[in-house]
C-alpha cells in the first residue's frame, strides 16, 4: 500500500515542514511525468483496443438474426385470417335453365345473409345432373348436390358414403321450399366440422370474431377427439399384434382379414397420410404386475376387468410392442386372446371388451368360443378388424360426422391444416421468447433457415387455404410444423447454458487479477496526482 | 475321424424344419447338456425360427421378431451374426468346442452381416451399416453403436455367407467387433424377448440372468440368413438364436438365500493324506475327482417350463434336450407327466439320452448323482491358439499369437484375421512365421496375406493372412507394432485401465474346401472357428487436469513478468533517504501513539518503553 500511494503523496512531503529530518526526492521533470502517463495511456490503450475484442470475439456465440417481427405476428395471429372456401355444384335434373340459375340464385342469397356459417365462403355453381359420379368430376366441387325434381318420394337427403355428392328429393314442395331444405341439408354437414374448427381457434391468438359459441358438453366432446388422435403426421406404421395368454391361437390370418376389411378404408385413408401394416404374433403374453388383474364374477360366470387397470393393460415391459423404424408415429392394435380359464373376459363396467389408448392405439380381447383352435380364420376376424377399423379412425383424428368418409376426410385436412398452422404459430412465438430471454445461448444458421422455412411454407399454406387448395395446405402447413419443431428444438442450443461466462473468467483469473491490479492503481494514481495539480493551479 | 455327434446336430435340424414347411413358418429349440471334467457342465441352447420370404415382405410376423426383422429391412441387411461372449472356454480341459466354433464370438461384442449394396457407392453402404449398428445397439442395449469407421473392416478370406444369396444382388461383408462391452443382463432380456415363447415356456425358461452370467463361458448368438431351394425360388428366412455356457456345478448350485461362497466344515473336507505335512490338525483339501450330482433345478434355479410346441398339429413328438452321459451313469427323471427319454448308445462307452417335453403347465427336471467318474472331455480340439503382447516401456512392441495343430495325421489350412485400432500401427515387414517344433517342415508358410493399412482416427488396420500348418507343428506369427499418442479428448473414462484390442479370428478350413472335386454346395462341409482372447493395450494417458493447471500455471508466469516489467516502467526510482514517509503508516502510528499514551495515563505506568519501541520498528520503511 505504502508502495502505491507513493507518488501521489510525494509533492506535498516536499514542502511538509514537520519532515525536515528526512532528505527529500528531487523535483520530478514534467517529462518524466509526460513519458510516464503516456507509457499508462499506451498500456490501457492496448487492453482497451486489442485485449477486449480479442476476449469478446473468442468467447462470444454466434447469434443468428431470426426475423422477430414476422415471428411474433404469426404468433399473434395477425398474420392469416380463417376463411375456409367452399365450392358447392348444384346439380338439377331440371330442364329449365332459367329455373336452375333461380335456385342457385336463391341459395348464393340465402348463404350470404344467414349466419350459419360464418367461417366458410361458400360459392354455388349450376352443373348439369349425371347419373353416375365420376371421380374427376369431385376435382370441380367441394360438394356436389343433385337434385332430382323428378322423384316422387317424399322430401329427403341423403350423402353419399364413399363421394362428395349430397342427394336430395325435394318432393312436391315448390321451389323455395325446396332451396330453403337444400340449404338446411348443407348447413347440416358442415356445422360439425365448423364447430371443431373454432374450438382449434377457440384457444389461440387466431380466435375470430366471426366464431360460433360452444356449449361445454360440446366442447368436452371435441376436447376427447384431438386428446385422442395421434398428431398429423405424412407416415404412420400400423402394428396389429395378436398377444395369446398360452400357447394357443398361435396363429392368425391376419393378411386376408386386412384386406377384406380394412384396406379399403386405408385406401380412403391414403390421400391425406401413407400407411405401412405389420403384424405380429406373441405367446404366453402376461399381464403387467401393476394392475389387479381379472376378477371372476360368480353372478354372471364371467371375468371381470376392472376400469381402473385399463390404462395398465398394456405390459410395456414384457410386450414387444416397440415402434417401428422410421419417420412416423406407430398406431399399435392389440388383440388379447386370454387363457381358457380366464375366459370370457371382459370390461366390468361396460361389459365391453375393447378399448382405445390416446395417441398410442387400440385394444381389444377376444374371447374364442369353445372350440379352440391354434389359427384365427379370417372370419373369426371380421368384428375385430372393424373394431380396430373404427378405433384406427378416432386414433388418426377422422371426425364422426357427416356420414359421407369423402366429407370427413376434407373435413379432417381442413382441420388438420389449422392445427398445424397453429401449432407453428404458437412454436414460432415460443422460439422468439426464448431468444429474447436467454441472451446468453447460441442461435446457429440452421435455425434461422429453419424459421425462415417455416414462414415461407406458412404463407404459402395459408395462400392454398384462401383459393381452396386443401391437399396442398396441408402439405406446407405439415413441413412448416417440422421446420418450426426443428428449430425450436434445436440440440446446439442448448449446450452453451453449460459453458457459462463465470467459467470462462474464473479459468483466466491468475491471468486478469495480477494484470489489471497494476494497470488500475497506476492509472487511478495517475488521475488523482492530475486531479491534485489541476487544483493546484487553479 | 471321430464321430462328433454335437457338431451333427444342427445338421439334423434343418431337415425337421423344412419337413414342416407348410409356408415355411417353423420353430423349433434344442438343448444340448455335456457334463465337462472338472465338474464343469456345457449347455447348449438354440432357436431356430424361419418365416417365408414373402411373409417376410409383408412383414406379417409369426414366429420370426417383428422388431429384428423391420430392422433388417429397413437397413437391407441380407445376413446378419450377431455375437455377445465372455469368459474363456478351456480347451485344453473340455476339448473341441461346440458348434465348430461357429457360433462364437471373441469377448464383447462382435458384428458382421451382408449388407445390400454396391461397390462403387461406399457412401450408401456406411449409411446403412451405420443404421444397422445404431438400432441393434438400441434393441440389444448394447453400445454397438461405438463400432464406427475405425472398428469396421471388410475381411475377404475369414467368413463366407452361410445363406443362399440371389445371383445379383451383390451384398456386402461388414464386420465390426467391440472387445471393451460388458456383456450383462440387459443384454439377455432383449434376447429373450426375440423368442416366441419369450422365456416363458420350452427350454428358454432356464435362461436366468443370475444364472447364464455366473458361467465361466458364455456366448450368445443371433443368426439370421436366408435361405432357397436349388433354384433360387421358395425363399425362407432363418433366425438361429444361440446360447453356449459352461456352468461351474457346485458355483450354480449355491442356494439362492445363501449365495455367499463359504469354507466347509472341517468334517466335510476330503484331506490329500499323501502329504508329508498331512495330520490331524493340517489338511490339504483334495481335488475334487469324479462326477458332482446335479439336476436342472438345482444347477438353473428352475426346472423346465413345459414345452414350447407350436405345431400341435405336428404328429411327430420333439425331442428338444438331449443329454450326453457316461454309460454307466443313472438318469433319473424327474416330472411326473413326461415320457421317457429314447437312448442311443455310442462308441467309447458313452450314451446320449433325446427327452421329450411335456405340454405347458407341467415341468421337467432330470438328476444326475455324484459319479466317482469324471465325464470324459469332449473331442480333441483342431487347433491351440494363444495371443500376447510383448515388450514394455519404451520398446517397440510385438503381437505374437502361437498356433499349435495337435494333430499327428491331420494337416491344417487355416485364415487368420487380425484387426487392430487404428493407434496400433503394425510393421508388415516385420511380419513372420516362425517354425517352433521340427515337425513344420518347410511347408507351414504363409500363402496369401490381404492388408488394409490404417489411417489415422479413420479406419483401423486389418491383416488377414492364409496360412498352412502341417500336423503336430507349432508355430508363432509375429509382427511389431507401433502405439500411437492420442489426443486428449480421444482417451475414454478411465484411460489407465487400457485399451482393448479385439483377439485374432481363425478360421479352419474343411477338407473338402481344398478338394476341388468336392467343392459342390450339397457336400461342403463347414468351418470351425477358433478366436484368441482380446489383449489388453497400455497406452501412456495423460493427466487429465492438465490443460486447467497449464492455463494456470502460465497466466500466473505472464502476469509476474507483466508486474515487474509495468512496475519497471512506471514508477519513479529515489533514494532511501529521500523516500518519504507513507501517508498511512504514519497515521497509524500517531494513532497507536495516542492509544498508548492514554492507556499509560490509566494504569500509571510503563508508557516509556513502548514508545521508543514504537520509534524504533517505524523507522524502516522500504523504497
Amino acid at each position: 500500500m505504502a508502495e502505491l500511494e507513493k507518488p501521489a503523496v510525494k509533492p506535498s512531503t516536499a514542502e511538509d515542514p514537520s519532515r525536515k529530518d528526512q532528505a527529500s526526492p528531487p523535483p520530478e521533470s514534467p517529462a518524466a511525468t509526460w513519458t510516464r502517463r503516456c507509457i499508462i495511456i499506451a498500456f490501457w490503450s492496448v487492453v482497451i483496443c486489442l485485449g477486449l475484442p480479442h476476449w469478446i470475439w473468442t468467447t462470444s456465440i454466434h447469434r443468428s438474426d431470426l426475423p422477430l417481427e414476422t415471428m411474433n405476428s404469426w404468433a399473434d395471429g395477425k398474420a392469416h385470417r380463417f376463411q375456409y372456401p367452399l365450392s358447392i355444384r348444384i346439380d338439377t335434373t331440371e330442364k329449365d335453365h332459367e329455373s336452375r340459375a333461380a335456385l342457385v340464385a336463391d341459395l348464393t342469397k340465402k348463404f350470404q345473409q344467414s349466419s350459419d356459417l360464418p367461417l366458410y365462403d361458400i360459392n354455388i355453381s349450376p352443373g348439369h345432373y349425371s347419373e353416375g359420379f365420376l371421380p374427376e368430376q369431385e376435382k370441380d366441387a367441394d360438394l356436389v348436390v343433385y337434385v332430382d325434381n323428378e322423384s316422387k318420394s317424399p322430401q329427403q337427403a341423403s350423402l353419399r358414403p364413399w363421394a362428395p355428392v349430397l342427394d336430395v328429393q325435394p318432393g312436391h314442395a315448390g321451389p323455395s321450399a325446396a332451396s330453403e331444405f337444400i340449404f338446411h341439408e348443407i348447413v347440416r354437414a358442415y356445422a360439425d366440422e365448423q364447430r371443431s374448427l373454432s374450438h382449434l381457434m377457440s384457444d389461440s391468438p387466431f380466435v375470430s370474431d366471426k366464431g360460433i359459441a360452444l356449449t361445454a358438453d360440446q366442447k368436452t366432446k371435441l376436447d376427447a377427439r384431438t386428446t385422442r388422435a395421434f398428431k398429423y403426421a405424412s407416415m404412420y406404421h400400423l402394428t396389429f399384434s395378436l398377444f395369446s395368454a398360452s400357447a394357443t391361437p398361435s396363429a392368425w390370418d391376419i393378411d386376408v382379414a386386412m384386406q377384406q376389411y380394412l384396406s379399403p378404408l386405408l385406401r380412403q385413408l391414403s390421400n391425406v397420410s401413407r400407411f405401412t401394416v405389420d403384424t405380429q404374433v406373441q405367446l404366453h403374453a402376461a399381464f403387467s404386475p401393476s394392475i389387479a388383474g381379472p376378477q371372476f364374477d360368480q353372478a354372471s360366470g364371467k371375468w371381470h376387468l376392472q376400469k381402473t387397470d385399463l390404462s395398465g393393460f398394456v405390459n410395456a415391459a414384457e410386450w414387444p410392442l416397440n415402434p417401428s423404424i422410421g419417420a412416423g408415429p406407430t398406431i399399435n392394435f392389440v388383440l388379447y386372446v386370454p387363457t381358457k380359464d380366464q375366459s370370457p373376459l371382459e370390461i366390468a363396467e361396460t361389459g365391453g371388451t375393447s378399448w382405445l389408448i390416446p395417441q398410442w392405439g387400440g385394444v381389444q380381447i377376444y374371447n374364442p368360443s369353445n372350440k379352440q383352435d391354434s389359427a384365427l380364420s379370417a372370419d373369426d376376424l371380421e368384428a375385430v378388424m372393424l373394431t380396430f377399423a373404427d378405433q384406427l379412425t378416432a386414433l388418426v383424428g377422422l371426425p364422426p360426422s357427416p356420414p359421407s368418409l369423402t366429407l370427413r376426410l376434407a373435413s379432417m385436412t381442413r382441420e388438420r391444416t389449422t392445427s398445424l398452422i397453429l401449432s407453428a404459430s404458437s412454436t414460432l412465438g415460443a422460439l422468439s421468447r426464448l431468444t429474447l430471454k436467454l441472451t446468453s445461448i447460441a442461435i446457429p444458421n440452421s435455425v434461422a433457415k429453419s424459421v425462415d422455412e417455416t414462414i415461407a411454407r406458412l404463407e404459402q399454406a395459408c395462400l392454398d387455404l384462401r383459393e381452396g387448395r386443401y391437399n396442398n395446405a396441408l402439405a406446407n402447413a405439415r413441413i412448416a410444423n417440422d421446420e418450426a419443431e426443428k428449430a425450436f428444438f434445436e440440440p446446439s442450443m442448448v449446450g452453451q447454458v453449460y459453458f457459462p461466462d463465470e467459467h470462462k473468467v474464473a479459468v483466466y483469473v491468475p491471468l486478469l487479477g495480477p494484470v489489471a491490479v497494476p494497470l488500475v492503481m497506476a492509472a487511478v494514481k495517475e488521475l488523482l496526482s492530475l486531479r491534485r495539480r489541476k487544483v493546484k493551479s487553479t | 475321424m471321430k464321430l462328433q455327434p454335437l457338431f451333427a446336430l444342427p445338421a439334423t435340424l434343418l431337415p425337421v424344419v423344412f419337413a414342416a414347411a407348410d409356408p415355411h413358418a417353423a420353430y423349433t429349440e434344442h438343448l444340448d447338456l455335456h457334463p465337462l471334467p472338472d465338474g464343469h457342465l456345457y449347455a447348449g441352447f438354440n432357436f431356430t425360427a424361419t418365416t417365408s420370404h414373402a411373409a417376410y415382405e409383408a412383414q406379417h410376423f409369426r414366429y420370426f421378431p417383428r422388431s429384428l426383422a423391420q430392422i433388417l429391412q429397413h437397413t437391407r441387411t441380407a445376413e446378419l451374426h450377431l455375437r455377445f461372449a465372455f469368459g474363456r472356454w478351456d480347451d485344453e480341459s473340455w476339448g473341441a468346442r461346440p458348434r465348430g466354433g461357429r457360433r462364437e464370438g471373441g469377448t464383447g461384442a462382435e458384428l458382421w452381416a451382408w449388407v445390400d449394396g454396391e461397390e462403387d457407392h461406399p457412401e450408401v453402404l456406411e449409411e446403412r451399416w451405420g443404421g444397422l449398428v445404431n438400432s441393434l445397439s438400441g434393441l440389444f442395449c448394447a453400445s454397438l453403436n461405438f463400432i464406427d469407421g475405425t472398428r469396421t473392416t471388410r475381411p475377404v478370406l475369414s467368413f463366407e455367407p452361410e445363406g443362399t444369396h440371389k445371383h445379383g444382388n451383390e451384398a456386402q461383408l461388414l464386420h465390426g467387433t467391440l472387445p471393451h462391452e460388458v456383456v450383462c443382463t440387459e443384454n439377455l432380456t432383449p434376447f429373450l424377448k426375440l423368442l416366441p415363447c419369450q422365456g416363458k415356456a420350452g427350454i428358454s425358461s432356464l435362461l436366468d440372468g443370475h444364472k447364464v452370467f455366473d458361467a465361466n463361458w458364455q456366448t450368445m448368438a443371433i443368426d439370421v440368413r436366408p435361405l432357397c431351394n436349388a433354384k433360387g425360388e421358395d425363399c425362407a428366412l432363418e433366425i438361429q438364436q444361440t446360447v453356449d455356457m459352461v456352468l461351474d456345478v457346485e458355483r450354480s448350485m449355491r442356494p439362492s438365500h445363501d449365495p455367499i461362497p463359504r469354507p466347509l466344515p472341517i468334517e466335510q473336507i476330503e484331506c490329500d493324506t499323501s502329504k508329508e505335512y498331512h495330520s490331524d490338525d493340517t489338511c490339504y483339501p483334495q481335488a475334487p475327482s469324479g462326477a458332482p450330482g446335479w439336476s436342472l433345478r438345482k444347477v438353473f434355479g428352475q426346472p423346465i417350463n413345459g414345452n414350447c410346441d407350436l405345431e400341435s398339429a405336428d404328429a411327430t413328438p420333439n425331442y428338444p434336450i438331449t443329454l450326453h452321459v457316461p454309460a454307466d451313469h443313472p438318469v433319473e427323471l424327474l416330472s411326473s407327466a413326461s415320457l421317457p427319454g429314447k437312448e442311443e448308445k455310442m462308441n467309447l462307452g458313452s450314451t446320449i439320452i433325446h427327452y421329450p417335453l411335456p405340454p405347458h403347465p407341467h415341468t421337467f427336471d432330470i438328476s444326475l448323482p455324484p459319479h466317482p467318474q469324471p465325464p470324459e472331455p469332449r473331442n480333441p480340439p483342431l487347433l491351440h491358439a494363444t495371443r500376447h503382447l510383448t515388450g514394455h516401456g519404451l520398446d517397440p512392441p510385438i503381437l505374437t499369437t502361437t498356433l499349435s495343430n495337435p494333430s499327428l495325421s491331420k494337416n491344417l489350412t487355416l485364415t487368420y484375421l487380425d484387426t487392430l485400432p487404428w493407434f496400433l500401427r503394425p510393421y508388415i515387414h516385420t511380419l513372420r512365421l516362425q517354425r517352433l517344433s521340427r515337425a513344420c517342415g518347410d511347408s507351414a508358410e504363409l500363402q496369401q496375406l490381404f492388408y488394409t493399412p490404417a489411417r489415422d482416427r479413420e479406419r483401423g488396420s486389418k491383416i488377414e493372412l492364409l496360412l498352412h500348418l502341417p500336423a503336430g507343428c507349432t508355430a508363432q506369427l509375429s509382427y511389431g507394432v507401433e502405439k500411437a499418442v492420442l489426443r486428449y479428448a480421444e482417451y475414454p473414462p478411465d484411460a489407465n485401465r487400457g485399451f482393448d484390442v479385439a483377439g485374432g479370428i481363425i478360421k479352419i478350413l474343411p477338407d473338402s474346401l481344398l478338394d476341388e472335386q468336392v467343392n459342390n454346395d450339397s457336400k461342403r462341409e463347414a468351418a470351425s472357428y477358433l478366436r484368441t482372447p482380446p489383449l489388453l493395450l497400455p497406452l501412456p494417458t495423460p493427466d487429465f487436469s492438465m490443460p486447467y493447471n497449464v492455463i494456470i500455471l502460465t497466466s500466473t508466469v505472464l502476469a509476474l513478468g507483466f508486474g515487474s516489467v509495468f512496475n519497471l516502467v512506471v514508477r519513479r526510482f529515489v533514494l532511501v533517504e529521500e523516500v518519504p514517509a507513507a501517508g498511512l503508516p504514519t497515521r497509524l502510528r500517531d494513532a497507536v501513539r495516542a492509544l498508548k499514551l492514554r492507556l499509560s495515563s490509566l494504569g500509571g505506568r510503563s508508557g516509556v518503553e513502548g514508545k521508543a519501541g514504537r520509534v524504533a520498528g517505524g523507522t524502516t520503511v522500504a523504497g
